[in-house]
Protein backbone atom coordinates (compact mmCIF):
# COMPACT_ATOMS: atom_id res chain seq x y z
CA UNK A 1 0.00 0.00 0.00
CA UNK A 2 3.28 1.73 0.39
CA UNK A 3 4.24 1.44 -3.10
CA UNK A 4 2.39 4.46 -4.77
CA UNK A 5 3.83 7.26 -2.28
CA UNK A 6 7.46 5.75 -2.83
CA UNK A 7 6.99 5.28 -6.47
CA UNK A 8 5.56 8.93 -6.84
CA UNK A 9 8.76 10.38 -4.90
CA UNK A 10 10.82 8.31 -6.82
CA UNK A 11 9.55 9.27 -10.35
CA UNK A 12 8.24 13.12 -9.40
CA UNK A 13 11.05 13.86 -6.98
CA UNK A 14 14.58 11.71 -6.82
CA UNK A 15 14.43 11.33 -10.40
CA UNK A 16 13.92 15.64 -11.50
CA UNK A 17 16.34 15.86 -8.71
CA UNK A 18 19.36 13.44 -10.74
CA UNK A 19 17.97 14.78 -13.66
CA UNK A 20 18.77 18.45 -12.87
CA UNK A 21 22.32 17.26 -11.89
CA UNK A 22 22.57 15.73 -14.86
CA UNK A 23 21.99 18.81 -16.66
CA UNK A 24 24.29 20.62 -15.07
CA UNK A 25 26.92 18.87 -16.06
CA UNK A 26 25.91 18.32 -19.67
CA UNK A 27 27.33 20.67 -22.10
CA UNK A 28 24.50 22.75 -23.82
CA UNK A 29 25.73 22.23 -27.07
CA UNK A 30 27.41 19.38 -28.01
CA UNK A 31 25.23 17.09 -25.24
CA UNK A 32 28.96 15.73 -23.84
CA UNK A 33 29.01 14.46 -20.30
CA UNK A 34 30.49 14.77 -18.18
CA UNK A 35 31.80 18.57 -18.74
CA UNK A 36 32.10 21.54 -15.83
CA UNK A 37 31.35 24.05 -18.76
CA UNK A 38 27.92 25.67 -17.32
CA UNK A 39 29.90 25.86 -14.19
CA UNK A 40 32.76 28.16 -15.51
CA UNK A 41 29.95 29.90 -17.57
CA UNK A 42 27.92 30.63 -14.23
CA UNK A 43 31.00 31.85 -12.27
CA UNK A 44 32.40 33.68 -14.72
CA UNK A 45 29.05 35.84 -14.71
CA UNK A 46 29.16 38.69 -12.35
CA UNK A 47 25.12 38.04 -11.92
CA UNK A 48 25.57 34.75 -10.67
CA UNK A 49 28.80 36.18 -7.67
CA UNK A 50 25.71 38.54 -6.40
CA UNK A 51 22.93 36.08 -6.62
CA UNK A 52 25.12 33.54 -4.30
CA UNK A 53 26.66 37.25 -2.15
CA UNK A 54 22.29 38.42 -1.74
CA UNK A 55 21.47 34.55 -0.87
CA UNK A 56 24.11 34.10 1.58
CA UNK A 57 23.72 37.48 3.57
CA UNK A 58 19.84 37.29 3.58
CA UNK A 59 20.24 33.57 4.96
CA UNK A 60 22.21 35.11 7.70
CA UNK A 61 20.16 38.18 8.22
CA UNK A 62 16.50 36.49 8.34
CA UNK A 63 18.08 33.68 9.97
CA UNK A 64 19.24 35.85 13.06
CA UNK A 65 16.02 38.31 12.73
CA UNK A 66 13.80 35.37 12.99
CA UNK A 67 15.04 33.08 15.18
CA UNK A 68 16.18 36.49 17.98
CA UNK A 69 12.89 37.73 17.51
CA UNK A 70 10.98 34.58 17.75
CA UNK A 71 12.97 33.56 21.14
CA UNK A 72 11.68 36.42 22.22
CA UNK A 73 8.20 36.51 21.19
CA UNK A 74 7.77 32.98 22.75
CA UNK A 75 9.39 33.84 25.99
CA UNK A 76 7.10 36.84 26.65
CA UNK A 77 4.08 35.28 25.19
CA UNK A 78 4.94 32.33 28.62
CA UNK A 79 3.79 34.70 30.88
CA UNK A 80 -0.12 34.54 29.77
CA UNK A 81 -1.98 31.32 28.57
CA UNK A 82 -4.99 33.78 27.85
CA UNK A 83 -2.73 35.67 25.69
CA UNK A 84 -0.82 33.12 24.22
CA UNK A 85 -4.21 31.19 23.04
CA UNK A 86 -4.33 34.87 21.49
CA UNK A 87 -1.33 35.14 19.75
CA UNK A 88 -1.98 31.75 18.20
CA UNK A 89 -4.94 32.88 16.40
CA UNK A 90 -3.18 35.51 15.28
CA UNK A 91 -0.29 34.13 14.01
CA UNK A 92 -2.80 32.16 11.55
CA UNK A 93 -2.90 34.91 9.63
CA UNK A 94 0.64 35.37 8.66
CA UNK A 95 1.42 31.79 7.95
CA UNK A 96 -2.16 31.20 5.84
CA UNK A 97 -1.12 34.59 3.48
CA UNK A 98 -0.29 33.22 0.14
CA UNK A 99 3.69 34.03 0.32
CA UNK A 100 3.00 35.91 -2.92
CA UNK A 101 0.62 38.00 -1.21
CA UNK A 102 2.99 39.13 1.71
CA UNK A 103 5.22 40.10 -1.12
CA UNK A 104 2.43 42.11 -2.80
CA UNK A 105 1.96 43.67 0.63
CA UNK A 106 5.58 44.30 1.46
CA UNK A 107 5.75 46.43 -1.91
CA UNK A 108 3.39 48.46 -0.74
CA UNK A 109 4.78 48.73 2.59
CA UNK A 110 8.86 49.08 0.93
CA UNK A 111 7.73 51.31 -1.92
CA UNK A 112 9.78 54.36 -2.15
CA UNK A 113 6.38 56.28 -1.31
CA UNK A 114 5.25 53.09 0.78
CA UNK A 115 4.17 53.66 4.33
CA UNK A 116 7.60 52.22 5.68
CA UNK A 117 8.99 55.56 4.34
CA UNK A 118 6.15 57.90 5.30
CA UNK A 119 6.33 56.47 9.13
CA UNK A 120 9.82 57.21 9.21
CA UNK A 121 8.93 60.60 7.51
CA UNK A 122 6.07 61.50 10.71
CA UNK A 123 8.01 60.19 13.57
CA UNK A 124 11.17 62.40 11.64
CA UNK A 125 13.65 60.38 10.79
CA UNK A 126 13.85 60.58 7.28
CA UNK A 127 13.19 63.81 5.27
CA UNK A 128 13.55 62.20 1.88
CA UNK A 129 12.11 58.78 0.62
CA UNK A 130 14.75 55.87 0.81
CA UNK A 131 14.21 53.56 -2.68
CA UNK A 132 14.69 50.11 -0.83
CA UNK A 133 14.75 48.35 -4.04
CA UNK A 134 17.35 50.10 -5.53
CA UNK A 135 20.28 47.12 -4.19
CA UNK A 136 23.00 46.68 -2.02
CA UNK A 137 22.25 45.72 1.44
CA UNK A 138 19.30 48.12 1.78
CA UNK A 139 16.85 45.63 -0.69
CA UNK A 140 18.28 42.53 0.96
CA UNK A 141 17.53 43.87 4.45
CA UNK A 142 13.82 44.61 2.99
CA UNK A 143 13.54 41.07 1.95
CA UNK A 144 14.40 39.48 5.03
CA UNK A 145 12.08 41.62 6.69
CA UNK A 146 9.47 40.89 4.69
CA UNK A 147 10.39 36.97 5.29
CA UNK A 148 10.52 37.70 9.22
CA UNK A 149 6.85 38.72 8.50
CA UNK A 150 5.41 35.78 7.11
CA UNK A 151 7.95 32.91 9.46
CA UNK A 152 8.60 34.40 12.61
CA UNK A 153 5.00 33.51 13.96
CA UNK A 154 6.09 29.69 13.01
CA UNK A 155 9.38 30.10 14.53
CA UNK A 156 7.63 31.56 17.93
CA UNK A 157 5.13 28.38 17.76
CA UNK A 158 7.58 25.98 17.24
CA UNK A 159 9.31 27.28 20.41
CA UNK A 160 6.71 28.07 22.43
CA UNK A 161 5.65 24.35 22.35
CA UNK A 162 9.47 23.72 23.58
CA UNK A 163 9.31 26.34 26.29
CA UNK A 164 5.55 24.42 27.13
CA UNK A 165 7.63 21.25 27.46
CA UNK A 166 9.79 22.51 30.65
CA UNK A 167 8.32 21.07 33.79
CA UNK A 168 7.75 24.14 36.11
CA UNK A 169 9.25 22.76 39.50
CA UNK A 170 12.50 22.61 37.55
CA UNK A 171 12.55 26.40 37.55
CA UNK A 172 11.23 26.43 41.38
CA UNK A 173 14.04 23.63 42.23
CA UNK A 174 16.63 25.69 41.15
CA UNK A 175 14.89 29.29 42.42
CA UNK A 176 15.56 27.76 45.51
CA UNK A 177 19.12 27.09 45.25
CA UNK A 178 19.30 31.05 44.42
CA UNK A 179 19.95 31.33 40.66
CA UNK A 180 19.18 34.34 39.22
CA UNK A 181 17.08 34.98 35.97
CA UNK A 182 20.19 34.98 33.84
CA UNK A 183 21.22 31.34 34.81
CA UNK A 184 17.59 30.22 34.34
CA UNK A 185 17.30 31.67 31.14
CA UNK A 186 21.30 30.24 29.95
CA UNK A 187 21.09 26.86 31.84
CA UNK A 188 17.68 25.49 32.09
CA UNK A 189 15.75 27.70 29.28
CA UNK A 190 18.26 26.91 26.20
CA UNK A 191 19.50 23.29 27.35
CA UNK A 192 15.63 22.16 27.34
CA UNK A 193 14.35 24.48 24.08
CA UNK A 194 17.34 22.91 22.09
CA UNK A 195 15.99 20.48 20.04
CA UNK A 196 12.79 22.56 18.98
CA UNK A 197 15.44 25.68 18.11
CA UNK A 198 17.09 23.18 16.09
CA UNK A 199 14.14 21.99 14.68
CA UNK A 200 13.04 25.34 13.81
CA UNK A 201 16.25 26.78 12.59
CA UNK A 202 16.98 24.07 10.09
CA UNK A 203 13.37 24.19 8.65
CA UNK A 204 14.20 28.41 8.11
CA UNK A 205 17.24 27.77 6.37
CA UNK A 206 16.11 25.60 3.75
CA UNK A 207 13.47 28.14 3.12
CA UNK A 208 15.49 31.11 3.39
CA UNK A 209 18.45 29.64 0.97
CA UNK A 210 15.46 28.63 -1.47
CA UNK A 211 13.96 32.03 -1.02
CA UNK A 212 11.94 32.51 -4.97
CA UNK A 213 8.75 34.59 -4.61
CA UNK A 214 9.63 37.41 -2.21
CA UNK A 215 12.72 38.25 -4.30
CA UNK A 216 10.32 37.78 -7.76
CA UNK A 217 7.96 40.39 -6.43
CA UNK A 218 10.33 43.05 -4.55
CA UNK A 219 13.61 43.07 -5.46
CA UNK A 220 12.65 42.47 -9.40
CA UNK A 221 15.58 41.81 -12.11
CA UNK A 222 18.25 43.88 -9.98
CA UNK A 223 19.01 41.86 -7.35
CA UNK A 224 19.17 38.11 -7.87
CA UNK A 225 18.73 35.26 -5.52
CA UNK A 226 20.22 32.06 -6.29
CA UNK A 227 16.35 30.87 -6.81
CA UNK A 228 15.93 33.73 -9.07
CA UNK A 229 18.78 33.25 -10.92
CA UNK A 230 18.17 29.81 -11.77
CA UNK A 231 14.33 30.72 -12.95
CA UNK A 232 15.97 33.93 -15.04
CA UNK A 233 18.64 31.42 -16.83
CA UNK A 234 16.05 29.01 -18.04
CA UNK A 235 13.36 31.81 -18.83
CA UNK A 236 15.30 34.63 -20.26
CA UNK A 237 18.27 32.48 -21.99
CA UNK A 238 16.20 29.32 -22.18
CA UNK A 239 19.39 27.56 -20.97
CA UNK A 240 18.60 24.58 -19.05
CA UNK A 241 22.40 23.63 -18.23
CA UNK A 242 23.31 26.90 -16.66
CA UNK A 243 20.11 27.06 -14.84
CA UNK A 244 20.77 23.25 -13.37
CA UNK A 245 24.10 24.38 -12.41
CA UNK A 246 23.07 27.10 -10.32
CA UNK A 247 20.11 25.16 -8.79
CA UNK A 248 22.73 22.05 -8.18
CA UNK A 249 24.65 24.88 -6.04
CA UNK A 250 22.08 26.08 -3.78
CA UNK A 251 20.92 22.34 -3.19
CA UNK A 252 25.11 21.47 -2.15
CA UNK A 253 24.60 24.89 -0.12
CA UNK A 254 21.33 23.21 1.84
CA UNK A 255 22.94 20.16 2.42
CA UNK A 256 26.42 21.45 3.59
CA UNK A 257 24.23 23.66 5.94
CA UNK A 258 21.85 21.12 7.57
CA UNK A 259 24.54 18.34 7.39
CA UNK A 260 27.02 20.80 9.48
CA UNK A 261 24.33 21.44 11.88
CA UNK A 262 23.08 18.32 12.69
CA UNK A 263 26.69 17.02 12.87
CA UNK A 264 28.13 20.24 15.12
CA UNK A 265 24.68 20.15 17.41
CA UNK A 266 24.47 15.93 17.36
CA UNK A 267 28.26 15.83 18.41
CA UNK A 268 27.93 18.45 21.61
CA UNK A 269 25.09 16.49 22.26
CA UNK A 270 27.00 13.76 22.62
CA UNK A 271 29.62 15.41 24.45
CA UNK A 272 27.33 16.15 27.55
CA UNK B 1 11.98 53.80 70.64
CA UNK B 2 7.97 54.17 68.95
CA UNK B 3 9.07 56.81 66.34
CA UNK B 4 12.16 54.47 65.79
CA UNK B 5 9.58 51.45 65.09
CA UNK B 6 7.41 53.81 62.98
CA UNK B 7 10.00 54.83 60.75
CA UNK B 8 10.96 51.14 60.07
CA UNK B 9 7.66 50.16 59.38
CA UNK B 10 7.27 52.92 56.83
CA UNK B 11 10.65 52.11 55.18
CA UNK B 12 9.15 48.14 54.95
CA UNK B 13 6.05 49.77 53.51
CA UNK B 14 8.13 51.68 51.34
CA UNK B 15 10.34 48.96 50.00
CA UNK B 16 6.79 46.54 49.67
CA UNK B 17 5.20 49.71 47.83
CA UNK B 18 8.65 49.64 45.40
CA UNK B 19 8.61 45.91 44.42
CA UNK B 20 4.63 46.16 43.91
CA UNK B 21 5.49 49.42 41.63
CA UNK B 22 8.30 47.70 39.80
CA UNK B 23 5.76 44.41 39.43
CA UNK B 24 3.27 46.92 37.87
CA UNK B 25 5.92 48.72 35.62
CA UNK B 26 7.00 45.42 34.56
CA UNK B 27 3.36 44.33 33.50
CA UNK B 28 2.70 47.19 31.61
CA UNK B 29 5.88 47.11 29.50
CA UNK B 30 5.14 42.94 28.78
CA UNK B 31 1.39 44.30 27.68
CA UNK B 32 2.65 47.01 25.64
CA UNK B 33 5.62 45.27 23.99
CA UNK B 34 2.40 42.00 23.26
CA UNK B 35 0.35 44.67 21.49
CA UNK B 36 3.25 46.13 19.49
CA UNK B 37 3.80 42.31 17.97
CA UNK B 38 0.06 42.15 17.50
CA UNK B 39 -0.37 45.70 15.54
CA UNK B 40 2.71 44.54 14.00
CA UNK B 41 1.09 41.42 12.38
CA UNK B 42 -2.00 43.08 11.92
CA UNK B 43 -1.42 46.33 10.34
CA UNK B 44 -0.09 44.68 6.95
CA UNK B 45 -3.29 42.95 6.54
CA UNK B 46 -4.86 46.06 7.15
CA UNK B 47 -2.43 48.09 4.29
CA UNK B 48 -3.54 45.48 1.94
CA UNK B 49 -7.38 45.70 2.35
CA UNK B 50 -7.14 49.26 2.73
CA UNK B 51 -5.11 49.58 -1.15
CA UNK B 52 -7.68 47.21 -2.66
CA UNK B 53 -10.68 49.58 -1.52
CA UNK B 54 -8.76 53.40 -1.60
CA UNK B 55 -9.43 55.82 -4.56
CA UNK B 56 -5.89 56.50 -6.44
CA UNK B 57 -5.14 59.77 -4.85
CA UNK B 58 -5.01 58.50 -1.48
CA UNK B 59 -2.26 56.07 -2.61
CA UNK B 60 -0.13 57.76 -5.35
CA UNK B 61 0.84 60.27 -3.50
CA UNK B 62 4.08 61.03 -1.72
CA UNK B 63 2.35 60.50 1.90
CA UNK B 64 -0.22 58.47 1.80
CA UNK B 65 -2.14 58.73 4.90
CA UNK B 66 -2.35 55.38 7.11
CA UNK B 67 -6.07 55.90 7.38
CA UNK B 68 -8.60 54.85 4.41
CA UNK B 69 -10.17 58.36 3.68
CA UNK B 70 -11.74 58.00 0.05
CA UNK B 71 -13.37 54.88 0.22
CA UNK B 72 -14.15 52.85 -3.15
CA UNK B 73 -15.07 49.20 -4.29
CA UNK B 74 -14.19 50.51 -8.30
CA UNK B 75 -10.73 48.24 -7.82
CA UNK B 76 -12.75 45.31 -6.69
CA UNK B 77 -16.06 45.77 -8.95
CA UNK B 78 -13.56 46.37 -12.35
CA UNK B 79 -11.56 42.72 -11.58
CA UNK B 80 -14.52 41.22 -11.17
CA UNK B 81 -16.46 42.73 -14.14
CA UNK B 82 -13.32 42.63 -16.28
CA UNK B 83 -13.79 38.75 -16.50
CA UNK B 84 -9.90 38.24 -16.03
CA UNK B 85 -10.01 36.60 -12.80
CA UNK B 86 -12.33 33.79 -13.50
CA UNK B 87 -10.29 31.39 -15.23
CA UNK B 88 -7.10 31.49 -13.04
CA UNK B 89 -9.65 30.92 -10.33
CA UNK B 90 -11.33 28.29 -11.82
CA UNK B 91 -7.98 26.63 -12.22
CA UNK B 92 -6.53 26.82 -9.03
CA UNK B 93 -9.89 25.43 -7.03
CA UNK B 94 -9.87 22.78 -9.66
CA UNK B 95 -6.15 21.75 -9.18
CA UNK B 96 -6.01 22.49 -5.74
CA UNK B 97 -9.22 20.12 -5.49
CA UNK B 98 -7.62 17.20 -7.06
CA UNK B 99 -4.12 17.85 -5.50
CA UNK B 100 -5.95 17.32 -1.98
CA UNK B 101 -8.50 14.15 -3.58
CA UNK B 102 -4.97 12.34 -5.26
CA UNK B 103 -3.02 13.60 -2.01
CA UNK B 104 -5.45 11.66 0.20
CA UNK B 105 -5.65 8.91 -1.84
CA UNK B 106 -1.84 8.03 -2.35
CA UNK B 107 -1.05 9.68 1.09
CA UNK B 108 -3.41 7.76 3.25
CA UNK B 109 -2.61 4.04 2.53
CA UNK B 110 0.98 4.97 2.75
CA UNK B 111 1.04 6.72 6.29
CA UNK B 112 -0.67 3.75 7.15
CA UNK B 113 1.95 1.37 6.66
CA UNK B 114 4.47 3.64 7.97
CA UNK B 115 2.76 4.28 11.35
CA UNK B 116 2.19 0.30 11.67
CA UNK B 117 6.50 0.06 10.85
CA UNK B 118 8.67 -0.72 14.25
CA UNK B 119 9.47 2.65 15.65
CA UNK B 120 13.08 3.14 14.77
CA UNK B 121 12.13 2.57 11.00
CA UNK B 122 9.19 4.65 10.75
CA UNK B 123 11.02 7.72 12.04
CA UNK B 124 13.80 6.77 9.46
CA UNK B 125 11.10 6.23 6.32
CA UNK B 126 9.45 9.15 7.70
CA UNK B 127 12.32 11.32 7.91
CA UNK B 128 13.67 10.51 4.28
CA UNK B 129 10.10 11.35 2.60
CA UNK B 130 10.02 14.34 4.37
CA UNK B 131 13.49 15.81 3.70
CA UNK B 132 12.64 15.47 0.14
CA UNK B 133 11.16 18.47 0.86
CA UNK B 134 14.38 20.78 1.20
CA UNK B 135 15.53 20.18 -2.61
CA UNK B 136 15.19 23.37 -4.34
CA UNK B 137 12.53 23.69 -6.12
CA UNK B 138 13.94 25.66 -8.78
CA UNK B 139 15.97 22.48 -9.16
CA UNK B 140 13.06 20.11 -9.85
CA UNK B 141 10.89 22.52 -11.46
CA UNK B 142 13.53 22.91 -14.58
CA UNK B 143 13.55 18.71 -15.53
CA UNK B 144 9.69 18.45 -14.72
CA UNK B 145 8.76 21.29 -17.33
CA UNK B 146 11.37 19.82 -19.56
CA UNK B 147 9.29 16.52 -19.48
CA UNK B 148 5.95 18.12 -18.97
CA UNK B 149 6.83 19.74 -22.66
CA UNK B 150 7.35 16.53 -24.44
CA UNK B 151 4.44 14.97 -22.81
CA UNK B 152 2.26 17.77 -24.09
CA UNK B 153 1.35 18.18 -19.97
CA UNK B 154 2.30 22.20 -19.74
CA UNK B 155 -0.24 24.36 -19.21
CA UNK B 156 -2.76 21.37 -18.20
CA UNK B 157 -4.57 21.08 -15.07
CA UNK B 158 -3.34 17.38 -14.45
CA UNK B 159 0.78 18.53 -14.84
CA UNK B 160 0.20 20.87 -12.33
CA UNK B 161 -1.46 18.86 -10.13
CA UNK B 162 1.19 16.09 -10.15
CA UNK B 163 4.01 18.98 -9.74
CA UNK B 164 2.21 20.26 -6.42
CA UNK B 165 1.94 16.49 -5.43
CA UNK B 166 5.18 16.89 -5.20
CA UNK B 167 5.45 19.27 -2.09
CA UNK B 168 2.23 17.87 -0.85
CA UNK B 169 2.58 14.27 -0.65
CA UNK B 170 5.41 14.37 1.74
CA UNK B 171 3.60 16.78 4.18
CA UNK B 172 0.48 15.12 4.05
CA UNK B 173 2.51 11.19 5.16
CA UNK B 174 3.93 13.26 7.79
CA UNK B 175 0.33 14.43 8.99
CA UNK B 176 -1.20 11.28 8.09
CA UNK B 177 1.30 8.69 9.97
CA UNK B 178 0.58 10.96 13.32
CA UNK B 179 -3.19 10.65 12.68
CA UNK B 180 -2.66 6.66 11.83
CA UNK B 181 -0.39 6.58 15.30
CA UNK B 182 -3.48 7.88 17.80
CA UNK B 183 -5.56 4.78 16.69
CA UNK B 184 -4.50 1.88 18.48
CA UNK B 185 -3.65 -1.71 17.09
CA UNK B 186 -5.71 -3.95 19.49
CA UNK B 187 -8.92 -2.23 18.03
CA UNK B 188 -7.92 -3.37 14.44
CA UNK B 189 -6.86 -7.08 16.20
CA UNK B 190 -10.36 -6.74 18.12
CA UNK B 191 -12.35 -6.76 15.28
CA UNK B 192 -10.13 -9.39 13.18
CA UNK B 193 -11.36 -11.74 16.23
CA UNK B 194 -15.18 -10.64 16.14
CA UNK B 195 -15.02 -12.00 12.56
CA UNK B 196 -14.04 -9.03 10.23
CA UNK B 197 -11.39 -9.96 7.51
CA UNK B 198 -8.32 -7.06 7.22
CA UNK B 199 -10.11 -4.78 4.81
CA UNK B 200 -13.33 -4.25 6.99
CA UNK B 201 -11.48 -3.63 9.87
CA UNK B 202 -9.57 -1.22 7.79
CA UNK B 203 -12.55 0.15 6.51
CA UNK B 204 -15.23 -0.12 9.31
CA UNK B 205 -12.95 0.41 11.92
CA UNK B 206 -9.78 2.49 11.02
CA UNK B 207 -11.67 4.45 8.44
CA UNK B 208 -13.89 6.18 10.32
CA UNK B 209 -11.85 7.22 13.08
CA UNK B 210 -8.91 9.14 11.00
CA UNK B 211 -11.32 11.00 9.15
CA UNK B 212 -10.55 13.99 11.40
CA UNK B 213 -7.22 13.99 10.45
CA UNK B 214 -8.22 12.95 7.20
CA UNK B 215 -10.10 16.32 7.16
CA UNK B 216 -7.01 18.13 8.29
CA UNK B 217 -4.32 16.69 5.60
CA UNK B 218 -6.30 17.61 2.87
CA UNK B 219 -7.43 21.23 3.78
CA UNK B 220 -3.42 21.24 4.31
CA UNK B 221 -3.13 20.05 1.01
CA UNK B 222 -6.06 22.37 -0.57
CA UNK B 223 -4.34 25.63 0.98
CA UNK B 224 -0.72 24.48 0.10
CA UNK B 225 -1.83 24.03 -3.83
CA UNK B 226 -3.54 27.39 -3.75
CA UNK B 227 -0.77 29.09 -2.59
CA UNK B 228 1.95 27.21 -4.66
CA UNK B 229 3.95 29.73 -6.88
CA UNK B 230 7.05 28.05 -8.11
CA UNK B 231 5.63 25.28 -9.90
CA UNK B 232 3.04 27.17 -11.59
CA UNK B 233 5.36 30.13 -12.84
CA UNK B 234 7.33 26.85 -14.84
CA UNK B 235 4.49 25.21 -16.20
CA UNK B 236 2.02 27.75 -16.60
CA UNK B 237 2.13 29.53 -19.57
CA UNK B 238 -1.22 30.58 -21.16
CA UNK B 239 -3.56 29.30 -18.79
CA UNK B 240 -2.44 30.08 -15.37
CA UNK B 241 -3.69 30.02 -11.18
CA UNK B 242 -4.33 32.98 -9.38
CA UNK B 243 -1.12 33.49 -7.75
CA UNK B 244 0.60 33.81 -10.93
CA UNK B 245 -2.27 36.31 -12.49
CA UNK B 246 -1.39 38.27 -9.46
CA UNK B 247 2.33 38.12 -10.17
CA UNK B 248 1.65 39.59 -13.63
CA UNK B 249 -0.19 42.23 -12.36
CA UNK B 250 2.26 43.18 -9.99
CA UNK B 251 4.78 42.82 -12.57
CA UNK B 252 2.73 45.64 -14.40
CA UNK B 253 2.90 47.28 -11.57
CA UNK B 254 -0.81 47.77 -10.96
CA UNK B 255 -1.44 48.32 -7.33
CA UNK B 256 -4.91 48.43 -7.37
CA UNK B 257 -5.49 44.98 -9.43
CA UNK B 258 -2.68 43.01 -7.71
CA UNK B 259 -4.21 44.30 -4.63
CA UNK B 260 -7.87 43.64 -5.01
CA UNK B 261 -6.71 40.03 -6.48
CA UNK B 262 -4.25 39.58 -3.31
CA UNK B 263 -7.38 40.43 -1.37
CA UNK B 264 -9.15 37.16 -3.50
CA UNK B 265 -6.34 35.36 -2.51
CA UNK B 266 -6.49 35.29 1.25
CA UNK B 267 -10.27 35.03 1.28
CA UNK B 268 -10.64 31.34 0.97
CA UNK B 269 -7.65 30.43 3.29
CA UNK B 270 -8.69 33.18 5.82
CA UNK B 271 -11.87 31.64 6.14
CA UNK B 272 -10.55 28.19 5.99
CA UNK B 273 -8.23 28.81 8.52
CA UNK B 274 -10.67 30.44 11.27
CA UNK B 275 -13.35 27.59 10.34
CA UNK B 276 -11.33 24.96 10.69
CA UNK B 277 -8.53 26.26 13.16
CA UNK B 278 -8.94 23.45 15.61
CA UNK B 279 -8.06 20.66 13.05
CA UNK B 280 -5.35 23.18 11.75
CA UNK B 281 -3.61 23.42 14.48
CA UNK B 282 0.41 23.65 14.60
CA UNK B 283 0.37 20.64 16.46
CA UNK B 284 0.89 18.48 13.36
CA UNK B 285 4.34 20.87 12.67
CA UNK B 286 5.75 19.70 16.46
CA UNK B 287 4.69 16.31 16.38
CA UNK B 288 7.57 14.63 14.63
CA UNK B 289 9.37 15.55 18.10
CA UNK B 290 6.86 13.21 19.85
CA UNK B 291 8.34 10.37 18.78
Amino acid sequence: MILPLILFILGFTLLPVLQCIFYSFQDRITEEFPTLANYRLIVGNPKFGDALKNTLIVTAIGLTLEMGGGLLIALLLTVSSKIKGLFRTITMIPMGVPTIVSGVIMLYIFSSNGYFNEFLYRIGVIKLPIDWAQGGIRTLLMVAVADMWKVTPLVVILLLSGLESIPANIYEASAMDGASPYQHFFFITLPLIKPFFTIALILRAIDAFRIFELPMVLAGRNTMFLGTYAYSEYFDYNNIHSSGAASTILLILIAIFVFSYVVTVGAKEGDE
Amino acid sequence: MKTAEKTGVVLAEKKVDQKKMRAKVKRVLLFLSIIAIILLILIPIYLLFKISVSAPQDILTQHPPFLIKNFTWKHWLKILSAGQIWNPLWKSVIVASMVALLGIIIAAPGAYVISRLPKKIKYGVLLAIFSTRMFPEVGIALPISVTFIKWGLLDTNLGLVLAHLIRVLPLMAWVLTGTFDTIPRDLEQSAVVDGCNKIQALVKVVLPLSLAGLAAGAILSWLESWNEFTYAIYLCLADTTLPIKTYYYISRGNWFESAAYAVFLTFPVMIITFVLQNYLKSDYLSGALKY
